[in-house]
């Protein structure tokens, strides 16, 4: 029994919707670890009390967010056998490890070692509290990690093979699994934004406080530490998203020219189009603006390597489906007989686009019949949508171009000693928290309907992952998520909101310079 | 220099040659791995400076009369 189309489609919203939702407090519970830690780290080496109550405040709301993020993030792997049974039976022996290492030692490591940061600041020496802080911005770090190694063999699958006898994929390499190049970039892209985002969130409550006049030493110097953070993890971002890049033109092509809405290939180095109206329709750019050469010049590193259109890309996609066609005939004849050598070997001859003819069948059930019109439907298939991805790429590098140039003033503000006085660039700040959210949730949204028709890219297509559930039970267990998670969203605004309004706990008068404040400062100062 | 000193400087000896052992075999393998571990390093250190760079501005400001919040 086969999913409808409509199932495979709710199964697919369903889970982008509690990633994206999961993915609200991800970024900010690894950025905020590693950034507690950077705070801490001057707190033990100047022993200014001031840095521990930063430490303490933020390790507040780290806590809040860790716990959401926490709860959100745990119905994610009861969805991969819920709605992902084909998938989860086909790619568990490969994806298994990574996420069972995720939950017994990142997981277990950053839980065990929060408890001790938020309740440790007594009870333990400042050297062995900094250790506790640090292993929980690893923990954190390594949680992403195991993750990232599992979604980077989905989008590039590396370290295993399909076993014709079982139809699983089995780990051929585990070396290969975690050294995969799309996981290392991944990561580092994955963490450096988290590191962005945390950033722009200490900025923004730290403007907030400068505007109110409150808690005005804390907020000046956390201001001061997350714009440097900021501006150095932003060319972090910025790098790994041109290696992410120079990377897919290799593995994903079909990606990188839904990225680029490039339906042409064109002659080498390729231009870039800034603003494009793709139609997927019409299979051409209702309107673009476009600068020459900058395309391939980034993408390939090199002015005289062509980047593949999407009519190339599909005239590959017919030939690799025409080549997949007898592996999975053999693959039919070996679940029969297991013995038929002849069919083992068509099958080895033929496996590298068995994930092709895979895709076929949800247009031709007997793809040995397969008629041409049904391969070009296939083919067309192995394009993501273009205007999506297309958008998605660019509002988020546009964006994070914008909080590069963001943490440049503030780090020149602070530096300055004049971000206090500058009330347009705090107010700026405070409004630039929405930022960093859109642009992690349009990265993933650019990785993850990128690969599209695929859940492993090339070998197992998105339709057949999915589980056979009827649509009444996918309406109602999708109504059930967007219901619980806003739920969970209003407690972490609800909670954020009051710890940020109560503020970090120092004695009156202490650090807390809103009573020593000169009167001209409290009328509001201006630049 | 006395026997546990010795053996605590060979001690911290052999811990930077495993790094650099671990460091080498990361780099070939996992060049981005590597590129984070080392970035977050100094992201963290640049970040702690900048603190630090926050008391040493503030003390001279407050040495020179000037209003430290200005």
């Amino acid at each position: 029994m086969e999913p409808t189309q409509l199932v495979v489609d709710l199964s697919r919203w369903q889970f982008a919707i509690t990633v994206l939702y999961h993915f609200l407090f991800v970024p900010l519970t690894i950025g905020l670890a590693v950034l507690i830690a950077a705070i801490e780290t001057v707190y033990v080496v100047t022993g200014r009390e001031i840095f521990r109550d930063m430490a303490k405040f933020w390790g507040k709301l780290f806590l809040i967010n860790f716990a959401l993020g926490v709860a959100t993030g745990l119905t994610m792997e009861f969805q991969f056998g819920t709605n992902w049974s084909f998938y989860s039976y086909f790619v568990g022996d490969v994806f298994g490890a990574p996420l069972a290492i995720e939950g017994l030692m990142a997981f277990f490591l950053e839980s065990t070692f929060v408890g001790l940061m938020f309740f440790g600041w007594d009870r333990l020496s400042r050297g062995k509290h900094l250790f506790v802080t640090y292993m929980v911005a690893l923990g954190s770090n390594l949680s992403a990690l195991w993750i990232l190694i599992a979604n980077g063999f989905m989008q590039a699958p590396s370290g295993a093979r399909l076993d014709p006898f079982t139809m699983r994929l089995q780990l051929s390499s585990f070396a290969n699994l975690i050294f995969n190049p799309d996981a290392q970039t991944k990561f580092v892209h994955t963490t450096a934004a988290s590191y962005v985002l945390a950033a722009v969130f200490v900025c923004a409550v730290s403007a907030w406080y400068l505007l109110r006049k409150r808690h005005v030493e804390l907020a000046r110097r956390s201001f001061r530490m997350a714009a440097i953070f900021g501006l150095f993890a932003s060319l972090a971002v910025i790098t790994l998203g041109d290696a992410s890049g120079f990377k897919d033109v290799g593995v994903q092509p079909p990606k990188i020219a839904a990225m680029e809405a490039m339906w042409h290939t064109e002659k080498a180095p390729a231009g870039l189009n800034l603003i494009a109206f793709p139609s997927s329709r019409e299979q051409k750019n209702l309107w673009s603006l476009s600068v020459p050469w900058i395309g391939g010049m980034m993408l390939t590193h090199a002015f005289d390597k062509p980047i593949p259109g999407v009519f190339e890309l599909e005239a590959q996609a017919r030939r690799r489906i025409y080549n997949g066609i007898p592996a999975l005939l053999a693959l039919e004849r070996l679940q029969k007989t297991p013995g038929d050598n002849r069919a083992l070997t068509t099958f080895r001859q033929h496996e590298k686009d068995i994930g092709y003819a895979f895709l076929l069948q949800r247009y031709a059930p007997n793809v040995a019949k397969a008629t041409p019109a049904q391969v070009e439907r296939a083919a067309r298939k192995t394009i993501p949508s273009v205007p999506v991805v297309f958008w998605a790429f660019h509002l988020m590098v546009y964006f994070g171009f914008t909080m590069l140039a963001f943490f440049v003033l503030a780090t020149m503000f602070s530096l300055m000693r004049s971000e206090y006085r500058r009330r347009w660039f705090l107010r700026l700040s405070l409004w630039l928290l929405v930022l960093p959210y859109l642009t992690v949730e349009l990265g993933w949204i650019t990785a993850e309907m990128g690969r599209q028709p695929w859940t492993v890219y090339g070998i197992l297509p998105t339709w057949l992952s999915a589980s056979t559930h009827s649509v009444a039970y996918m309406i109602f267990s999708l109504a059930g998520f967007i219901g619980l998670y806003t739920v969970f969203i209003v407690i972490e605004i609800y909670l954020m909101r009051r710890a940020i309004i109560e503020g970090p706990a120092t004695a009156p008068g202490k650090d807390d310079n809103t009573q020593a404040l000169p009167t001209f400062v409290l009328k509001g100062g201006s630049a | 220099m006395t026997t546990s000193e010795l053996l605590r400087y060979a001690g911290w000896f052999a811990l930077a040659l495993l790094a650099l052992a671990g460091a080498a075999i990361l780099s070939y393998w996992a060049p981005w791995y590597f590129a984070w571990v080392v970035g977050t390093v100094m992201i963290i250190l640049i970040t702690a400076f900048a603190g630090a760079l926050y008391e040493r501005q503030a003390r001279e400001q407050g040495a020179h009369g000037e209003d430290p919040l200005k």
